[in-house]
């Protein structure tokens, strides 16, 4: 072999060794060191090369399902026999001041929930009737009651929730992850993305995009339709083989240009035609759920070739399993405004509770059986709350529905370094407020990158003269709810 | 990762900072300014709100004040400096930084504060903010490679650092890359041929005047401007509806195209409307600044959101023009650059009495007839009067009505505009606390920020004041910024690398007199950008070779000193044009509204919104130019999402580059790229000659420019043969393989053999030259 052919591949290998030291890897490496990252060079080589947290790590994977719309806490977990009790009566001003609210003006009338709530568990945590399934699994369940978010339109308070920015434009968390993390099987993109229900979230691509991280780090988003990752499949007319053939000239080719011209991008390309290669069977083969044996099938209440959460569920447990980092999953229609029965707290919560309440208990349960759940984190939520009172322009209809609220809500999480069976924070016994153990969403952030392994105020990236992060400039480890 | 750590920075390190000799004084932009930055200013800087101790270390006033008996800075005597103590001092409560802010100088920064203390701590104001003086060009003794100053300034460089230029490309990787560069097409076989051939002395400057004359160049130059205007055809946030806005994308291409003086393309943009006697076009212009984003989702605060774009324009202003990081002084004062708060909402008060509000409606928009349709409409009235003034009859008036009606419904197209609300209606602008805009604080007065040059005397506190202000010849930055971003353009990475962040956290020029020299000429130049652009495109540096060898890669990965000529990957945008030029496919027709090619359904619609797959545009549109796509900011066109283009959310002053496995799903099966395969296929087979090695030398020469070697040859030979064996026998996949496209085959065209060419194109086009031109 021509020796400056040797040589260029010895730097290029040493690169690759060097944790990607030049270019992106660069920037990455050295945002992960703390120190300036500002290299505007072009990449050479593989950006998505895996990398280190800070760290050691309590979870290595991430499942988050995010309830689009927000769901109803104070029909699902957070009981307030209060409100009850006072069902009806006219919102005391005291909680109104100084409040915007989204429909809502005036006077709006208490709502005190119509679900069943009792206690489950060895530490008694509280669920309504609306989630059945969920009841046996309060044991491994980590409650957090005392969310709070700056935002109350959806757009702004999804943003605010997975890019620390009530505006476009920032890095979502999983593109954060993935820039930190890269991925762990080659093979398969580090962050993917399924949306079932028929909208897009509310914060659009942005909610799982890159920002001003390269496009490399925003999620793949998979279809439940046609190719499962965009062009994973060869053109019409030409089989596996043929494409081997093909990519076989290419490479030969590209090796020729390599040598002639000695450009370590070229070497870059060469090894991600490969990859894509090697996609190409491995994206569909995690895509099928058709794989999975009929009994887990119907625990999570999944059925191939349709388009559900539960199916998209159960691909997250499939994706995780085969080292996937990030699995963001986006299920529209949970903005229970009451504009509609479906959007009814009474019913309505109980038909939409069951596309949600079984698969997410099958996950647990199956994570768990395989000894998944220990590494793996699985959020639960919305991006903000919802009222105690009755939604304004629904307060004369049959319907049953509250405005958005951003002060206080609650999430669920599980595994991936949680401690199980909390409850964590306390509202006030109308639920207008919280009374103890605050958890703002940058809390948030900060706690679930503790867990991947990252300092939340390290992981930086510079962009137009600031060292960005995904908690903006605040964000506190909740420690309290940390096995 | 010790030994991660030690690789990555010596690549981090190496390539292009070079020491300065030791026996030099300190000097404090280059190397005291960034120790301090990095490690002090963030509690002991321009801002107030978190300064400690009162000490401010970023003007010397602040640094040698003296506060109680001590002095942070003593000229000419480090020891006396209390700053020199603290940082030296063992005792951790005493040190600073502070160990918990995890931050810590090096032995090597220390002794560079000390020696610049010693030298008597001068502190020079930072670079970008001082106006640029033309400097004087290098005299190099090498007569023979500079082909103008923008050489001499390169050759000296590297000299210094003791390399040498690499020699000049061939000719046809010249007029690959200089066509790809300018117009963002490749060149056609004729015209390399003809380039090739052409033994005159100024061939190549010919070459490049019919390349700047082009329409296809203008087209190709926008998309950095649409990806600074944050420009999509949506509105933003959940519904993303619908925005037509496309007339403005068009001022940008004819703009470009004819060359306007960047001061004058700037003030239209920023103030249009308030040019005496403004025209269409200036108005039109105006939509710069009414591509933000409009949040329509139900139960917003319309105001809130109106806030939102008015801080959008502040910042996108001032990254354009400035490169200043204007955001930063939103919530609080500039944490490193001298911009307080109430300077960041002084600028706030110029752009924020337009009428525009967040609302669905877009008003105030301009209403306009194309082109097309002022034809139209004007053979129409000549028709209309011809009838009114004859006897008519009873057709005559049917025909007279039914003009009459249809020149009455033509609906005319909208842009949304700039439009300064009347005397009565002006808002007052407050500074905002933290950035909230419902915590106001005390009342501002328009204004720019007193580190840069002022407003013109006596000039109006109004859009067109500070539009001159931005294009003023006392103005350090816009030149600068604007030169850099042609370079980096062309260059692939800007002298200053940072072309966003010209302040103190931004990089250093690897070549500040060049820099200065480019910008005062265009300046002097009367801001003509295709005068700067041929400058750089005929300079030796941009026409060496691009060939590197595994030493020069060692010493100079990014290829800062330019010892060798540029080579990066093509934009999102280039590499689907390319692809559809070399199959024949693409349209160049111009202008009008987005155009929808082909993309793949999702089945999902956006947040409260429509859906979000398209029908295909009918006919040519569906293989327009990647800047004529409609960009949907939630959706934007997925395989150019791949390429790393712009999502077109904020203003994006450039694109990173990645090389990734998607990306080679995009090139290799997305099916916009197997019709282009499918076309190239047809025309090896129909133009290409008799034997298959003519028809690979020809589609090889589509992609490349260069004929191929030998063994290039007879490797796509070989696959040609590969395919045609495995087609054979299978004649339904070979016409799947070879799909039905509108570019001909020759008639009776064997199908078997056009679906191995299909492959073969499918290869070309996914060559690693295709896609990073030599």
């Amino acid at each position: 072999m021509d020796r400056r052919f040797e040589l260029l591949q010895y730097v290029t290998r040493r690169q690759f060794l060097a944790n990607a030291s030049l270019s992106l890897g660069s920037v990455a490496l050295a945002g992960l060191l703390g120190r300036e990252a500002r290299s505007a060079s072009p990449p050479a080589v593989n950006p998505l090369a895996p990398r280190k947290p800070h760290f050691a790590p309590k979870a290595t994977r991430v499942i988050y399902i995010h309830l689009t719309g927000s769901p109803p806490h104070l029909d699902l977990f957070d009981y307030k026999p209060e409100l009850v009790q006072r069902d009806g009566q006219d919102c005391p001003d005291e909680f109104l001041k100084g409040k915007r609210f989204a429909f809502t003006s005036g006077t709006p009338k208490l709502l005190g929930t119509r679900r069943k709530f009792a206690q489950y568990g060895k530490n008694g945590t509280w669920m309504s009737d609306a989630i059945p399934h969920l009841h046996g699994l309060a044991d491994d369940l980590c409650v957090i009651k005392s969310m709070v978010t700056d935002q109350f339109n959806h757009a702004p308070a999804e943003l605010l929730l997975y890019t620390g920015s009530p505006r476009p434009g920032r890095p979502s968390l999983g593109a954060w992850l993935t820039y930190g993390l890269a991925t762990e099987n080659e093979n398969l993109p580090g962050f993917i993305v399924l949306i079932s229900s028929g909208s897009q979230p509310n914060g659009g691509k942005n909610s799982f995009g890159s920002g001003f991280l390269p496009t490399v780090y925003q999620g793949v988003q998979c279809r439940s339709k046609g190719d499962p990752v965009l062009y994973v499949s060869n053109p019409e007319g030409m089989d596996r083989d043929l494409r081997r053939l093909s990519l076989d000239a290419l490479r030969d080719l590209n090796q020729i240009g390599a040598q002639e011209f000695g450009h370590p991008e070229t070497l870059t390309r060469i090894a991600q035609y490969e990859m894509a290669f090697r996609m190409q069977v491995s994206v569909p083969e995690v895509m099928d759920i058709a794989r999975e044996p009929a009994e887990v099938l119907e625990a999570y209440g999944a059925q191939p070739g349709a388009a559900s959460l539960a199916n998209n569920i159960l691909l997250a447990r499939r994706l995780v399993e085969q080292g996937v980092r990030y699995v963001q999953l986006f299920d529209w229609g949970w903005d229970f405004h009451g504009t509609r029965p479906a959007e009814d707290i009474r019913d309505g919560l109980t038909e939409k509770c069951a596309t949600m309440d079984k698969p997410v208990a099958a996950l647990v349960r199956d994570l768990k059986q395989r000894g998944l759940l220990d590494e793996t984190l699985v959020i639960i939520g919305g991006e903000f709350g919802r009222t105690p009172f009755r939604e304004g322009r629904t307060a004369k209809s049959d319907v049953l529905g509250r405005d958005h609220y951003p002060d206080c809500y609650t999430m669920l999480l599980a595994g991936g370094g949680m401690k199980p069976g909390l409850t964590y924070g306390e509202t006030d016994e109308l639920g207008f407020s919280i009374t103890r153990d605050k958890v703002h969403v940058h809390d948030l952030q900060a706690t679930i990158l503790h867990l991947l392994g990252f300092d939340h105020e390290k992981l930086t990236f510079r962009f137009q003269g600031r060292d960005f992060r995904l908690t903006d400039v605040s964000g506190r480890v909740v420690k309290e709810i940390l096995a | 990762m010790r030994r991660r750590l030690l690789i990555g920075s010596i690549a981090l390190t190496i390539p292009w900072i070079s020491l300065s000799a030791a026996a030099e004084r300190v000097d404090f932009n280059r190397e005291v300014r960034p120790i301090l930055a990095n490690n002090c200013l963030t509690c002991h800087g321009p801002d107030e709100g978190t300064r400690e101790a009162d000490l401010r270390l970023d003007t010397r006033e602040g640094a040698t004040a003296d506060l109680g008996g001590n002095r942070a800075i003593v000229p000419g005597d480090p020891e006396a400096s209390e700053m020199v103590r603290r940082i030296t001092v063992s005792d951790q409560s005493e040190r600073m930084p502070p160990p918990d802010s995890g931050k810590k100088l090096s032995a090597q920064q220390i002794e560079t504060l000390r020696r610049w203390i010693r030298e008597g701590a001068a502190y020079d104001r930072h670079w970008a903010y001082v106006q640029p003086v033309r400097p004087p060009v290098p005299e190099v003794p090498d007569g023979a490679w500079p082909k103008n100053q923008v050489d001499r300034f390169i050759l000296a460089r590297l000299q210094r650092e003791g390399l040498k230029p690499s020699p000049e490309a061939d000719r046809y990787a010249l007029i690959r890359r200089v066509s790809l560069d300018l117009t963002g097409l490749p060149p056609t076989i004729d015209e390399v041929d003809q380039f090739v051939n052409d033994p005159a002395p100024d061939a190549y400057e010919r070459l490049v005047d019919r390349l700047l004359a082009d329409d296809a160049y203008g087209e190709h130059w926008a998309s950095v401007w649409l990806d600074l205007a944050r420009y999509a055809d949506s509105g933003g946030y959940v519904s993303d509806d619908p925005r037509e806005i496309w007339a403005w994308r068009d001022y940008v291409i004819r703009s470009i195209n004819a060359n306007k003086p960047f001061d004058q393309f700037t003030i239209e943009q920023i103030a249009g409307d308030l040019l005496p006697g403004a025209t269409e076009e200036q108005i039109i212009a105006t939509a710069f600044h009414r591509n933000t984003p409009t949040n329509t989702e139900g139960g917003t605060d319309d105001e809130e959101f109106r806030n939102v774009a008015v801080v959008d324009r502040v910042n996108t202003t001032m990254t354009v023009w400035m490169g200043t990081t204007m955001a930063c002084a939103q919530c609080h004062d500039h944490k490193y650059d001298p911009l307080s708060q109430e300077e960041y909402f002084r600028l706030f008060a110029f752009l924020n009495n337009t009428e525009d509000a967040d609302l669905p409606s877009e008003e105030p928009v301009l209403s306009f007839f194309t082109d097309e349709q002022k034809r139209e409409r004007a053979q129409w009235e000549s028709q209309i009067a011809a009838l009114e003034k004859k006897a008519r009859s009873k057709e005559d008036d049917d025909r007279l009505a039914a003009l009459r009606k249809q020149l009455a419904e033509m609906k005319p197209h909208t842009v949304p505009i700039l439009r300064e609300l009347p005397a009565d209606r002006r808002r007052k602008t407050h500074v905002q606390h933290r950035g909230n805009f419902l915590d106001r604080g005390a009342e501002v007065a328009e204004g720019v920020p007193a580190a840069f040059h002022p407003l013109a005397k006596d000039a109006q506190p109004n859009r067109l004041t500070l539009a001159r202000w931005l294009v003023a010849e006392d103005n350090p930055l816009t030149a600068r910024v604007t030169a850099n971003r042609h370079w980096e353009k062309l260059f692939g990475i800007g002298l200053v690398a940072t072309s966003e962040d010209f302040g103190t956290q931004g990089d250093p020029p690897s070549h500040p007199e060049l820099l200065d020299w480019l910008a005062t000429e265009l300046v002097a130049k009367h801001w003509d950008l295709k005068h700067l652009v041929r400058l750089l495109v005929t300079s030796a540096t941009y026409r060496q070779s691009s060939r590197v060898t595994p030493e020069l890669l060692e010493r100079d990965a990014d290829n800062r000193l330019l010892a060798r000529g540029p080579r990066f990957r093509l934009s999102a945008e280039a590499v689907r044009d390319q692809a559809l030029f070399v199959g024949g496919l693409l349209s160049r027709k111009m202008y009008g509204p987005a155009v929808q090619p082909p993309q793949p359904a999702f089945g999902l619609s956006a947040a409260f919104g429509r859906a979000m797959d398209w029908e295909t545009s009918p006919g040519e549109d569906r293989y327009r130019r990647g800047i004529y796509t409609s960009w949907r900011r939630t959706n934007p066109y997925p395989s150019m999402m791949t390429f790393d283009a712009s999502s077109r959310e904020i203003c994006a002053a450039r694109r990173p580059r990645t090389n990734t496995p998607l990306q080679a799903l995009v090139t290799l099966n997305d099916p916009v790229y197997v019709e282009a395969a499918q076309a190239l296929a047809r025309r090896m087979v129909r133009d290409g000659g008799g034997t298959p090695a003519e028809k690979v030398r020809d589609g090889f020469r589509l992609c490349l420019a260069r004929p191929p070697s030998d063994a290039e040859a007879t490797r796509l030979v070989q696959l040609h043969e590969n395919a045609r064996q495995r087609f054979s026998g299978q004649k339904e996949a070979a016409e799947r393989m070879a799909g039905v496209s509108p570019v001909p085959a020759p008639p009776g065209a064997d199908i078997v053999d056009l679906a191995a060419w299909t492959v073969v194109g499918n290869v070309l086009l996914n060559l690693d030259e295709t896609l990073m031109p030599r």
